[in-house]
């Protein structure tokens, strides 16, 4: 079964800000159109303030002002029940941790530090669960055993314990219900290595027991190469690459790709790592045409004035008019 | 609950000093029910009488027992105090959460009102209430009126931590999972703001219990209800320190002042029972 999932389509969401009688956008997703299938791990990368976070809470529906929807839908696939987000948001309510939980950056704080973990569970799970209150501690216990936490920590405070048992049940609370779609935000980035790895594995192997698909976003790339089945690369609030990982990290089709993937450090290769020339745009005042040119080395005078659009190219999809051209860095 | 008393009681020398004030000064008053005389009857017992074996703390000049009245007036004093907190905090929480956490118009219209409070004077305006209420003036409308005096800066107070907790991940977590308003609230919030809470009730009693003293020392209250301050008061109009009669003002006095510390001692260590994390720094874990 390879269905969608979630399919998004032409997504703008932009950040309105009217300060004294001065109007700013900052457009930090930007036409943004992607579908994710039922059983699969997309990870979503990209440098600090490109827009990957406003992105995946947009698809979570987890949006406060000033970031609003302009243009676009979000819709979900829930075995055979079709949820458009923002234009059925109390079905959405409904569908919220049963079928589709979200994992928050900086999750380690998700747990209410002046209450026992147990009280989290129970509100934000018991009621989507229909269950009786000992059926559900009975699932619960068994949920956090098949976890690896000894139940015992439903009884403690968050303060109580290490930081990796706190992310163990962040993910467990995320999963409890078994829903059919997880979003995770750096799920990952407050950890250290070894933890890490853990953690990954933990995902990896709870996203293949319930045959969910998850959406997650890092700036780590060693971290999608671990999980993710399939990538996408953002910049400036735009999809610019899209594709298999593996593919992707062997054969970078977009320029900003190959920089990406050309800057991760490689064992026994020494060679000095060249950065990228200027900085990420300011995207309350993005560049004409494609985004990524005043940094890219192989621009031309069409991508000055013409935006790429989003194309199917071998095994994957690309923004680049170059696109061809680019070879691994 | 009888384990977290005896913990306390063990391990926590504030707690077991506040307890034993607070717990002896209550018996105390609680003792008046039992008064062999009844608290308002006056001229029923030789006048002046110094501390003796049959008046432990001595008589007042309107023939009256300091012991049993100081009795009836901590009892009378307490109930004022309690009233006015217990008050005081509904509406302080209740502005405060709801103002923080709604924030916007919401916000701006509970804070405006907050402020207005808080910039009126105190003592005038019961004054005016006194002077209005005269004869009809009786100790729950003061409780009243001084509870709507009384919850404004603790109101601030509380909005700014929820204001701090609205931006919390916990709490978008539960807004996530569909939480209500209320729920939210109740039950993510209002067991972090609980210290502040009871901190705060500590204060707010020990202001109310001054308010009343002062109120009553001034003559501004039900005067003939035995209060702390309405003994004070009855001792002044009959020049008790100038005519020797210390016993009448100084008991009243020394009772205030350990019911004061027995009450600040408990406040102080049951707000570490209520944070967990202060818990058990204490305990070295």
């Amino acid at each position: 079964m390879n269905a969608d999932v979630l399919k998004v389509e032409g997504l703008k969401a932009y950040y309105q800000m009217n300060y004294f009688g001065v109007r700013r956008e900052v457009r930090a997703v930007d036409d943004v159109s992607l579908t994710i299938r039922r059983n699969e791990i997309y990870g979503i990368a990209g440098e600090s303030s490109s827009g990957k976070s406003s992105l995946i809470k947009t698809i979570a529906g987890a949006i406060t002002p000033p970031l609003r929807v302009v243009d676009g839908s979000v819709k979900f696939d829930f075995d055979g029940r079709t949820l458009d987000v923002y234009a059925e948001p109390q079905a959405m309510k409904g569908a919220r941790w049963q079928n589709l939980s979200y994992i928050m950056q900086g999750s380690m704080n998700v747990l209410n530090p002046v209450r026992k973990v147990k009280h989290a569970f129970h509100d934000f799970a018991f009621k989507h669960m229909g269950l009786s209150e000992r059926d559900f501690w009975a699932k619960v216990e068994q949920h956090l055993q098949r976890i690896g936490l000894d139940p015992r920590v439903l009884e403690s405070y968050p303060h109580q314990l290490s930081g990796g048992m706190r992310q163990r049940l962040t993910i467990a609370l995320a999963t409890v219900c078994e829903p059919d779609f997880i979003i995770a935000d750096e799920p990952t980035t407050a950890l250290d290595v070894l933890v890490q790895q853990d953690v990954l594995a933990l995902i990896k192997d709870v996203q293949r027991r319930m045959g969910a698909s998850i959406i997650f976003v890092t700036h780590d790339m060693t971290v999608h190469a671990a999980i993710a089945d399939r990538i996408g690369i953002v910049y400036a609030g735009r999809l610019v690459e899209e594709g298999p990982t593996l593919d992707v990290f062997r054969r970078p089709q977009h320029p900003y790709t190959a920089h990406l993937i050309g800057s991760l450090p490689r064992i026994g290769d020494s060679r000095k790592r060249s950065a990228l020339p200027g900085k990420p745009p300011n995207l309350a005042d993005p560049p004409s045409g494609c985004r990524f040119h005043p940094r890219c080395p192989l621009a031309i005078d069409k991508c000055k004035t013409d935006n790429p659009a989003l194309l199917p190219r071998q095994t994957g999809r690309v923004a680049c008019w170059r696109a061809g051209e680019v070879e691994a860095a | 609950m009888f384990k977290i008393l005896r913990d306390l009681l063990r391990y926590n020398i504030e707690f077991t000093i506040g307890f034993v004030l607070t717990l002896a000064i209550f018996l105390f008053a609680l003792a008046h029910f039992w008064a062999p005389l009844p608290a308002e009857a006056i001229y029923l017992l030789p006048p002046d009488m110094p501390p003796s074996a049959q008046y432990w703390l001595g008589t007042t000049s309107r023939g009256q027992d300091v012991l049993w009245q100081m009795s009836a007036a901590i009892w009378n004093t307490m109930l004022f105090g309690l009233t006015v907190t217990i008050l005081s905090r509904l509406l302080a929480v209740a502005v405060g959460m709801l103002s923080g956490y709604l924030g916007g118009k919401w916000d701006q219209i509970l804070m405006t009102i907050n402020d207005t409070m808080i910039a009126l004077p105190n003592i005038p305006i019961l004054l005016l209430v006194y002077f209005v209420m005269r004869d009809s003036m009786s100790w729950p409308v003061l409780a009243a009126t001084a509870a709507l005096l009384g919850w404004n800066y603790d109101a601030r107070l509380i909005r700014s931590v929820t204001l701090s907790l609205r931006n919390r991940e916990f709490t978008r977590h539960a807004v996530f999972a569909g939480m209500s308003v209320p729920q939210i609230l109740m039950r993510q919030h209002l067991p972090y703001v609980m210290p502040v809470i009871f901190f705060t009730a500590m204060n707010n009693l020990i202001w109310a219990i001054g308010l009343e003293v002062t109120l009553s020392v001034l003559g501004f209250s039900d005067i003939n209800r035995p209060t702390i301050g309405g003994m004070i008061y009855w001792a002044n109009q009959h020049q008790a320190i100038i005519a020797g009669i210390w016993w009448w003002i100084a008991f009243p006095i020394i009772a205030i002042v350990l019911l004061f510390l027995g009450l600040f001692l408990l406040a102080i260590s049951v707000n570490e029972y209520i944070d967990p994390r202060s818990r058990l720094s204490r305990m070295g874990a």
